[in-house]
């Protein structure tokens, strides 16, 4: 599908494609873009994001199968992030899940709306409909340590201190719109969901208070808080506590698809683990070897360059003893440090809403 | 037409600011704090030691010799409810003031957020202090212990405005009290929300201090008021309620919860935000309060905020919790009668406070037109009240309160016999009878785990009730409309489980205290959770009256119905027994707490009404309290109450609203009643309730030897009725056995069952066949009563029809 705001983006923007969908990467710079994200307020094109509607008298029944986390009560002026697994435990995908009056809507991540919506309908049943929503829907978010300011000015000064994952049925200039306080990188962030024909209008909108940041720059800020990112770090076989997403599962739910094996693997304790790094020269490709002592312990998993750290920011999945911060590993040939998270502080948590 | 107005007439107060309103105000408006270092050296553990005392002189001085050996709560309380009614005349004396109110129609509604210490150092029932104030003064009429925490103060003075309204009294004193407690001042502590110095509200904002005091505001009619030759000093014009549903302490950031307050408020007394003059704010000095409240501000009153003076006389006497509320109350009615507003001390006009876009009243009082003040205070368990109090207007014309037809909808018990409704008719049905297990909430949450596996068992199983009744009711309602169902919770002792882990906690070590059971020790900690997991915005409160807690909640929700404050009222009762019992074990409690002697045969199980065994002979006998006279070993048919943990919820919404959607209710409300004082004198006004003789009573026994009384005046009146109790299937689980009662007498209304007092031998008066002794009535009864009993404090009964 097209990207509804392509003919609004700044000539110059660099597209890719992520999944099944084309998505802007960057508009002008990374590090403009990252800075705007990390000390001001960035507007984001989350047009890649697709939508899964679930109506119907099952349809909390169907989520609560599906969603690894605990949606039974998922009112709709909540939502909440969720892993979805299929039936060995293995990352379907990674959503935001939005109580709606009469069921939930489900917000792929970038990318991973068809794959998202092909593994919902294999599982729905009689008394459940779900509808792809992504052609009728589009998601633009705000985020950075100033967004609130501009929810204020854009929308609506209450809205702005809204508590994390509440969500408002608004309007805006007499278009509905979901409003979510969320957030990907650890800075205040938010998400509207409004009809694709109101999406340029509102993306004018929010550009008069703020400039866009492009998916790079995104996904930059995500690893630093270690927000995780499924298309870098699902790796065929991993499993959910390898990948380190153990906080987007609750296992204390009697059933879901994949339990049984998350369950397993809990139990089993075995497998790699998940921890950053930083240190070594250029970014090293996925899959690069980890050595501890000489020994292969690893591999990297996903590795960029952190403008906020100013050097190599990396995952490595190694061996389970050595997913701690500050033990020494090399990886191509150079030394580099574990980390603990988050790996840099985000300027939103020391910036109260006012 | 416009509602009857009510006014205050008497004001009465200590404080650290002030021994009485005088000294009061003189020391508000000239700017004089009483914020001291505490010197008692228990406190020296504490970083933070500034408070708001009371000299004890103070107290000395104003009581009688004979009040010297009372708990200091009560003593605080004595002297400012004295100071009221001396300023508004005394209760069926003649003096300065003509015909001053009857005592039967003179009630007393009391906040406090605290359950206080008696003199031997245990905790006294919450409703201890009003049941004391009331019998000093001779007060006979309506008698409520509200509990909301923090802003209890306020909220008593509203209920005390609905109680004149709906006719039950002509005079209420409503006020708030609370001491300084070792244990809250850690808990405080522990949730580093202290200052370290005297507390500066709205500009540093590092803290609040705590304080202690009492005030009490005397409300009339206006018209009896003047016809009785009584100053009005100021229209309690409307009041309004609301819950966050956000957190069990911090308040709602977006203000919201606060605005809805406001707004409720106005909308009561008919005015709107561009009235208002002042506005005296919740101002405790932390953070999250002083940051929510400026966002109230800002959504109330939009662009004209900066030009509302808004002040916090926190600043001069410390937080005094239960007391607040009124104590501002005071300080607001003070304001409108002399035209000045008080301001907010030790604000740092230099520093953060020079940045401050609103205007806080820095420092110095303000002589300024007064004719509306807004009294705001906000609550852990995210309860909210506004106060709206005008200069008093000229007598007009009046109509009666509204009054709406209200209905039982849907019914949430969860008790030992069962969870919900079905379960309870299955063990009703076989015969069941109480044996103090704990409710089994196995195999179900009923909130999203993330909140679930944080919660009390209280909570639990207050939300487990609440979600039943919800269900039972059939009730789907959009987000939108949950903004307005209110929520009344009604408990005698809140959670005990929190309340004895953190007080083990602050015994062990008092700077490390167990923060989050601290967070559960306020009484209306279980109503929050339920208005957070259940997403209820509507008013919200909490009434702690023992045993008889659910019928005054009862009450209240009649009145939010009434006044068209909401259309769907959830009523939810919930009380524990003490941690120390093993909830799951067969441990049966006799009425003085100690183990009893029955054990858990087949045939175990309290028998309300009943006579009891004759204590065993031998050194085990002394044990045994309470045996009725002339039991003998062949009348022997109780063993006692059993005491056991339950929640019972209730969804009350107006037949118009229910029938509207289609909903089948279990009966409606014909009349509810409440009678207080001591001994079995109050049982017989309690049943004075008119209509049709009830064929059923759901009694307020629980196989204690006074259940005669309560027997005696039942068949007096009502002959020809069956009699029987849920302590029989539930056990003596306070709050929770009143609100069963009510519970089964709507059942027997519309499915016609009944609990059994199986095992009854000789009963404590009448004869057997008086009694329910099969669970299958003859068919659903046209009409059935319950009754609630908080003994020797206050009595209710309920009479529920068929639709």
């Amino acid at each position: 599908m097209a990207n509804v705001l392509a003919t609004r983006h700044p000539e110059g923007t660099v597209y890719g494609d992520v999944g099944d969908t084309t998505v802007p990467l960057r508009f002008s710079s990374l590090s403009q873009e990252y800075r705007v994200l990390r000390e001001r307020a960035a507007v984001l094109d989350l047009d890649g994001h697709g939508l899964v509607e679930i109506t119907g008298p099952g349809a909390v029944d169907l989520a609560q199968r599906l969603l690894a986390r605990d949606v039974e009560y998922l009112t709709s002026d909540r939502c909440m992030m969720s892993l979805v697994l299929d039936g060995s435990g293995r990352v379907v995908d990674q959503v935001i899940a939005f109580g709606r009056e009469d069921g939930l809507l489900l917000e792929s991540s970038c990318g991973a709306g068809a794959r998202l919506l092909d593994h919902v309908l294999a599982h729905a049943e009689d008394g459940v409909e779900v509808v792809d929503r992504s052609a009728e829907l589009t998601v633009i978010g705000l985020e950075g340590p100033y967004a609130w300011g501009v929810v204020g000015r854009l929308i609506d000064g209450e809205l702005a201190s809204l508590p994390f994952e509440s969500v408002v049925d608004t309007d805006w200039n007499g278009v509905d719109m979901i409003f979510a306080r969320t957030g990907y990188t650890g800075e205040y962030g938010y998400q509207m969901i409004v009809p694709r024909e109101a999406a340029a209008e509102l993306w004018a909108g929010a550009l008069e208070h703020a400039e866009p940041a492009g998916q790079e720059a995104l996904e930059l800020a995500m690893l630093e808080v270690r927000q995780p990112i499924p298309r870098h770090e699902v790796t065929p076989g991993a499993s959910v506590i390898e990948i380190g997403a153990n906080w987007l599962v609750d296992i204390t739910k009697a059933d879901f698809v994949g339990r049984d094996a998350v369950v397993e693997a809990f139990e089993s304790g075995g497998g790699r683990r998940t921890v950053g790094f930083t240190g070594g020269d250029g970014v090293p490709a996925p899959g690069t070897r980890v050595l501890a002592g000489g020994q292969d312990v690893g591999e990297v998993v996903h590795a960029v360059h952190s403008a906020g750290l100013g050097a190599t920011l990396g995952l490595a999945r190694v061996d389970p003893e050595l997913a701690a911060a500050g033990l020494d590993l090399t990886v191509d040939g150079l030394g580099v440090t574990t980390l603990t998270s988050p790996y840099i502080v985000p300027k939103s948590w020391s910036i109260p809403i006012i | 037409m416009a509602l009857r107005p009510v006014v205050v007439t008497g004001l009465g107060i200590i404080c650290a600011a002030g021994r009485d309103p005088a000294e009061f105000w003189t020391r508000l408006t000239t700017a004089r704090g009483g914020l001291t270092p505490i010197e008692d050296e228990a406190f020296a553990v504490f970083t933070a030691r500034y408070a708001g005392q009371v000299p004890d002189a103070w107290i000395d001085d104003q009581l009688p010799a004979e009040e010297a050996a009372g708990d200091r709560t009560a003593r605080l309380a004595l002297v400012a409810a004295n100071q009221a009614i001396e300023q508004a005349g005394r209760p069926g004396r003649a003096g300065a003031v003509r015909a001053a109110p009857a005592p039967d129609r003179f009630g007393v509604i009391l906040g406090k957020c605290q359950a206080t210490p008696g003199p031997g150092g245990s905790y006294q029932p919450m409703h201890h202090t009003a049941d004391v104030v009331a019998e000093r003064l001779g007060l006979g009429g309506p008698r409520i212990l509200v509990s909301t925490a923090c802003a209890a103060g306020g909220n008593a003075v509203g209920l005390a405005r609905d109680k004149i309204l709906t006719g039950e009294a002509d005079a209420v004193l409503a006020g708030g009290v609370d001491p300084l407690l070792f244990g809250t001042y850690a808990g405080f502590a522990g949730l580093q929300a202290l200052s370290t110095g005297p507390c500066r509200p709205y500009s540093h904002s590092d803290g609040l201090n705590l304080g202690e005091g009492a005030a009490f505001l005397l409300l009339e009619p206006l018209d009896l008021a003047l016809a009785r030759g009584a100053t009005p000093l100021a229209e309690v014009a409307g009041y309004g309620l609301s819950a966050d549903a956000y957190h069990a302490t911090a308040p709602d950031p977006t203000g919201r919860g606060g605005a809805g307050a406001v707004r409720r408020a106005l909308a009561e007394a008919g005015l709107t935000p561009d009235d208002v003059h002042y506005v005296s704010g919740h101002g405790t000095g932390t953070p999250a309060n002083d940051t929510m409240e400026a966002k109230v501000m800002r959504l109330v009153f939009g662009d004209r905020a900066s030009r509302v003076p808004t002040s916090s006389i926190k600043s001069f006497v410390g937080h005094t919790l239960g007391a607040a509320g009124a104590v501002e109350a005071v300080a607001s009615v003070l304001a409108l009668r002399h035209g000045v507003v008080p301001p907010t001390i030790g604000f740092d006009d230099d520093g953060d406070g020079a940045r401050a876009d609103l205007d806080y009243v820095p420092n110095r009082a303000r002589e300024m037109t007064v004719d509306t003040v807004v009294s705001n205070n906000y609550a852990f368990g995210g309860n909210n009240v506004s106060l709206v109090l005008t200069r008093p207007r000229d007598p007009a014309p009046y109509g009666p309160a509204p009054r709406r037809e209200a209905v039982i909808s849907g019914l949430g018990p969860v008790t030992c016999a069962g969870t919900g409704i079905a379960e309870t008719a299955a063990a009703i049905t076989a015969g069941r009878r109480a044996d103090g297990r704990a409710p089994s909430l196995e195999g179900r949450t009923f909130a999203p785990r993330s909140l679930w596996r944080h919660m009390n068992r209280l909570s639990r199983l207050a939300i487990a009730a609440s979600r039943l009744a919800w269900e039972d009711a059939d009730l789907k309602l959009p987000r939108k409309a949950l903004d307005d169902v209110a929520l009344v919770f009604a408990t005698g002792a809140g959670s005990a489980e929190s309340t004895g882990g953190f007080d083990d906690s602050i015994a062990l070590n008092p700077n490390k205290p167990a923060v989050l059971s601290f967070s559960n020790v306020v009484l209306n900690a279980t109503g929050g959770a339920v208005c957070q997991t259940l997403g209820l915005r509507g008013p919200t409160t909490t009434l702690c009256n023992g045993a008889a807690s659910a019928s005054i909640a009862l009450d209240c929700a009649l009145e939010m119905i009434d006044a068209g404050k909401a259309e769907v009222v959830l009523v939810v009762a919930a009380d524990e027994t003490a941690a120390r019992q093993a909830l799951a074990s067969f441990e049966l409690l006799d009425a003085s707490g100690a183990a009893g002697d029955a054990g858990p045969s087949g045939d175990g199980g309290p028998v309300p009404y009943g006579e009891r065994p004759a204590p065993p002979a031998g050194p085990e006998a002394a044990s045994g309290t309470g045996a009725g006279p002339g039991a003998g070993a062949g009348a022997a048919s109780g063993i006692g109450p059993v005491a056991g943990s339950a929640a019972v919820a209730f969804v009350v919404e107006s037949a118009e609203h229910c029938a509207g959607r289609g909903g089948r209710p279990y009966a409606r409300v014909a009349g509810t009643r409440h009678a207080a004082g001591r001994g079995a004198e109050p049982v017989a006004r309690s049943l004075a309730l008119p209509g049709a003789a009830p064929a059923l009573v759901v009694g307020a026994a629980t196989g204690l030897p006074r259940d005669g009384e309560e027997a005696a005046a039942v068949l007096a009146r009502v002959p020809d009725a069956l009699l029987t109790a849920s302590a029989a299937l539930i056990g003596d689980c306070q709050a929770a056995t009143g609100a069963m009662n009510i519970a089964l007498a709507a059942l027997a209304v519309r499915d016609g069952l009944a609990p059994a007092l199986a095992g009854l031998g000789t009963p404590l008066a009448g004869g057997r066949d008086s009694y329910v002794t099969a669970p299958e009535l003859d068919g659903p009864v046209e009409s059935a009563l319950a009754l609630t009993a908080a003994h020797d404090s206050v009595r209710g009964a309920v009479l529920l029809e068929a639709v």
